[in-house]
C-alpha cells in the first residue's frame, strides 16, 4: 500500500523531475562545450515563453475533454493584426490590445461555432485552423510588403526583455491558478472533463464552460501574439507556425492528460514548454542533426508520459 | 415491388446527390469562364491521382478514428515508406512494381510497430502518435540527410502516373477495405469493438489483436499513398516538426461526405464518392486557377458547412417539414 503510495508521488512528479534532470543535463552538457550558460538560458527563455503562456491558457480547452489544433494559427493572425495595427497608429498599447482581442474574438467564434451548431469542437478548430493559415497569407498579401509585415525594432527593443516576458507569464499562470485551482470555473472544467453527462446532470452548462475555457485561451493566445511580435518583429507566413502542435506536446510532457478531467493542471503546461525546449537545446549542444534529435525528442517524449500516466492505466485499451 | 423499387431510387439519389451536385455547380463555373473541366490527359491523370490519393488516405484515418483512435501518424509512414521503397528502389535499380510493394511492406510494418507501441504503453493513441510522427519524421530526415529522395530523371520509377493504374489501384484498395472490414472475422470484430469496447472485449473479442492489425492495414495503405505521392511528382520532400500531418485534414471533409452517403450503400464506397467528390472540386481548383489561400477557406467553409448539415439534420429537417406541412395545410383550406 506504502509501495503504491510512493509510486503514484514518483509518476505525479515525474514531469517535474524529467524537467530538473534536463536542466541538469543542459548545465552539465553546456560547461562541458564551454558555452555561455547565461545566453543560453536566455534563448531557452525565449524560446518557451510564448507557447508556456499560450499552453497555460489552453489547459482550459484541455481539462473539458476537447481540443483545439488551430491555436499557431490564431497566434500569427492576431501577431499580424497587431502588427498592423501597430503601424496605422505607433501605439504599443493599441498594438496589445488588438493582438488580445482578435484572439479572443478568434476563440469565442470557434466555440460558439461549435456550441451554437452542436459541432464536434476538434473539427470546427481544424476548419479554422485552414482558414486562419489562408488568413495569414491574405494579411500579408495586403498589408505587408510581399513576404513580410515589420514592426520597427526599434519600436519594441525595450519590452523584448527577459523582465518583461516572465512578468507577463508568470502574472498569467498566477491568474489562470486562480481562476483554475479557487473558482467554481474551475472545478465546473474539472467536473465536465472527468464526466460530461453527470455534470449536465448536475445543471453546468458545457456551452458556457466551452465559451469561458475558450476565451481564457483567447487571452493566452493574444498575449502569445504580442510576446511574438516583442521577440520577432518582421512577422511572416511562418511565424508561430510550429506553436501549435508545440502546444500540444508541452501539455502532455508536463503531465496534464489529454482526456481532461480532474488530474488537469496549469502547472503542466509551463513545465512541458520549458522542458521541450532544454531537451532541443542539449540536441544542439550534443550536435545531432535535425532527423535524429527529433527522434531523441520523440523516445523521450513517450517515456516521460508513459511513467507520468503508469498510475492511470486501464484494462481496456485508452480511447 | 413498388416500395422497394422508391427506396432503390431514395438511395441511388442519395449517394449520386452530392457528387453529381457538385459537378454540376462546378461545370457552370467552368462554363461561366469559358473552361473546360478536362481538357488534357493531364487533367484526366491528376483527377484520378487525387481521387485514390484522397479515398486511400480518408479510409486510414477512418480505420482508427471511428474506433476512437486519433492517429497523427498516418502522414509520416506515408512519408517514410515512400522514403525506404524509393531508396531502395534508386539503389537496386528496381521498376515501380517492386517499389509499390516494398512502399506497401514498409508502412505495413512501420503501423505495426505504431500498434505495438500503442498496445504496450497503453497510452492515449493521440499522444503516441504524436511521439511516432515525430520519430518517423526524423528517421526520414535521418536516412537522407535532410535532402529528401529524387528520381525525377529515372524514367521507370515515374512511369507509374496514368488513369489505367490509378483505377487498378482504386479498384483493389477499396474491394480490400470492403473485404476485410465488412466479410472477415476481423471485420467483424472491430464493428463489435467499435460500438461497444467493453462489452466486446468481455465477450473474448481480442482487442490488442484487433488494434495492431487495425495499425497494420493503415500503415500498408499509407505505404500506398506514399508511392502515389512520390511517384506522381518523382520527389520526397522531407517534413520535420509535424510538417506531415498536413495529408490527414485532406481526408476530413470526404470522411464526413462519405459517412453521410455511407447511409445509403457501403460505408467505404461512400469514401469513395467522398474522395470523388474532393478530387471534383480540387481539379475545379486547378483548373480556375484559385488561389490557394482561397481553396483553403472554400474546403474549410464547406467542412464547417457540412459538419453543421450533419450535426442539425433533424432540426433542419423539422424545420423545412413544418414548412411543407403548413403549405399542405393551406392547400387543403
Amino acid at each position: 500500500m506504502k509501495v503504491d503510495r510512493w509510486k503514484r508521488y514518483f509518476a505525479n512528479l515525474t514531469p517535474v523531475i524529467g524537467l530538473l534532470v534536463l536542466m541538469g543535463a543542459f548545465f552539465v552538457i553546456g560547461t562541458k562545450e564551454d558555452i555561455n550558460i547565461t545566453y543560453g538560458l536566455q534563448t531557452i527563455i525565449n524560446q518557451s515563453v510564448v507557447v508556456a503562456v499560450v499552453a497555460t491558457g489552453a489547459v482550459f480547452i484541455y481539462t473539458l475533454g476537447s481540443f483545439d489544433i488551430s491555436l499557431g494559427a490564431a497566434v500569427a493572425v492576431s501577431a499580424l493584426m497587431g502588427a498592423i495595427s501597430y503601424n496605422k497608429t505607433k501605439s504599443i498599447l493599441v498594438m496589445f490590445l488588438v493582438c488580445v482581442s482578435v484572439a479572443i474574438l478568434i476563440s469565442l467564434f470557434n466555440s460558439v461555432l461549435a456550441s451554437f451548431f452542436n459541432l464536434p469542437v476538434f473539427v470546427t478548430t481544424i476548419a479554422m485552423l485552414s482558414v486562419l493559415n489562408a488568413l495569414v497569407l491574405i494579411l500579408i498579401k495586403i498589408n505587408g510588403t510581399g513576404s513580410q509585415i515589420a514592426v520597427p525594432a526599434d519600436a519594441v527593443m525595450d519590452l523584448d526583455s527577459l523582465g518583461v516576458k516572465l512578468t507577463v507569464l508568470i502574472l498569467f499562470v498566477i491568474v489562470c491558478i486562480i481562476l483554475f485551482n479557487f473558482t467554481s470555473i474551475g472545478r465546473m472544467q474539472k467536473f465536465i472533463g472527468g464526466n460530461a453527462t453527470c455534470a449536465k446532470l448536475t445543471g453546468i452548462s458545457g456551452s458556457k464552460m466551452a465559451i469561458v475555457a475558450f476565451a481564457i485561451a483567447g487571452i493566452g493566445v493574444g498575449l502569445g501574439a504580442f510576446l511574438t511580435i516583442i521577440y520577432a518583429p518582421t512577422l511572416t507566413k511562418d511565424t508561430a507556425s510550429s506553436v501549435g502542435m508545440d502546444i500540444i506536446i508541452a501539455i502532455v510532457f508536463g503531465g496534464m492528460p489529454v482526456s481532461g478531467g480532474a488530474r488537469s493542471k496549469i502547472y503542466a503546461a509551463v513545465i512541458g514548454a520549458f522542458s521541450m525546449t532544454f531537451l532541443g537545446q542539449i540536441m544542439i549542444l550534443l550536435n545531432f542533426n535535425s532527423g535524429i534529435g527529433q527522434m531523441v525528442k520523440a523516445a523521450i517524449f513517450i517515456i516521460i508520459v508513459y511513467i507520468a500516466s503508469s498510475n492511470h492505466k486501464n484494462k481496456l485499451l485508452p480511447r | 415491388m413498388k416500395d422497394s423499387g422508391r427506396s432503390m431510387g431514395k438511395r441511388l439519389v442519395g449517394i449520386l446527390a452530392i457528387p453529381v451536385g457538385v459537378l454540376m455547380i462546378i461545370l457552370i463555373l467552368c462554363g461561366a469562364k469559358g473552361i473546360r473541366l478536362f481538357a488534357t490527359e493531364g487533367n484526366w491523370i491528376a483527377f484520378f491521382q487525387a481521387t485514390a490519393t484522397v479515398m486511400i488516405t480518408t479510409i486510414v484515418l477512418s480505420i482508427n478514428l471511428n474506433s476512437g483512435r486519433f492517429d497523427f501518424s498516418i502522414g509520416s509512414i506515408s512519408l517514410l515508406s515512400s522514403v525506404i521503397s524509393a531508396s531502395i528502389c534508386i539503389r537496386f535499380g528496381l521498376a515501380t512494381g517492386p517499389m509499390l510493394l516494398i512502399s506497401i511492406i514498409a508502412g505495413a510494418v512501420l503501423g505495426l510497430c505504431s500498434g505495438v507501441v500503442y498496445v504496450l504503453v497503453k497510452l492515449p493513441p493521440i499522444i503516441i502518435s504524436l511521439g511516432i510522427t515525430l520519430l518517423y519524421e526524423g528517421a526520414a530526415f535521418t536516412v537522407t540527410n535532410g535532402y529528401g529522395v529524387s528520381f525525377v530523371a529515372n524514367n521507370e520509377l515515374v512511369s507509374f502516373p496514368s488513369v489505367f493504374n490509378y483505377i487498378i489501384v482504386i479498384v483493389l484498395c477499396l474491394a480490400f477495405a470492403i473485404v476485410v472490414f465488412d466479410h472477415t472475422k476481423f471485420g467483424y470484430d472491430y464493428k463489435a469493438l467499435l460500438s461497444g469496447q467493453k462489452v466486446a472485449v468481455e465477450t473474448g473479442i481480442h482487442e490488442v489483436k484487433n488494434a495492431i492489425i487495425c495499425y497494420t492495414i493503415a500503415g500498408g495503405m499509407m505505404g500506398i499513398v506514399g508511392f502515389l505521392s512520390a511517384t506522381n511528382t518523382g520527389t520526397i520532400q522531407m517534413a520535420l516538426n509535424f510538417g506531415s500531418i498536413s495529408i490527414m485534414f485532406t481526408a476530413f471533409l470526404p470522411m464526413f461526405i462519405g459517412g453521410f452517403i455511407g447511409r445509403f450503400c457501403n460505408e467505404k464506397i461512400g469514401y469513395f464518392i467522398g474522395a470523388l467528390t474532393m478530387a471534383f472540386v480540387s481539379l475545379a481548383y486547378a483548373r480556375l486557377n484559385v488561389h490557394s489561400s482561397v481553396q483553403q477557406i472554400i474546403t474549410a467553409l464547406l467542412l464547417v458547412g457540412f459538419l453543421i448539415y450533419l450535426n442539425n439534420e433533424k432540426v433542419i429537417k423539422n424545420i423545412f417539414g413544418f414548412r411543407k406541412r403548413r403549405a399542405e395545410k393551406n392547400y387543403e383550406v
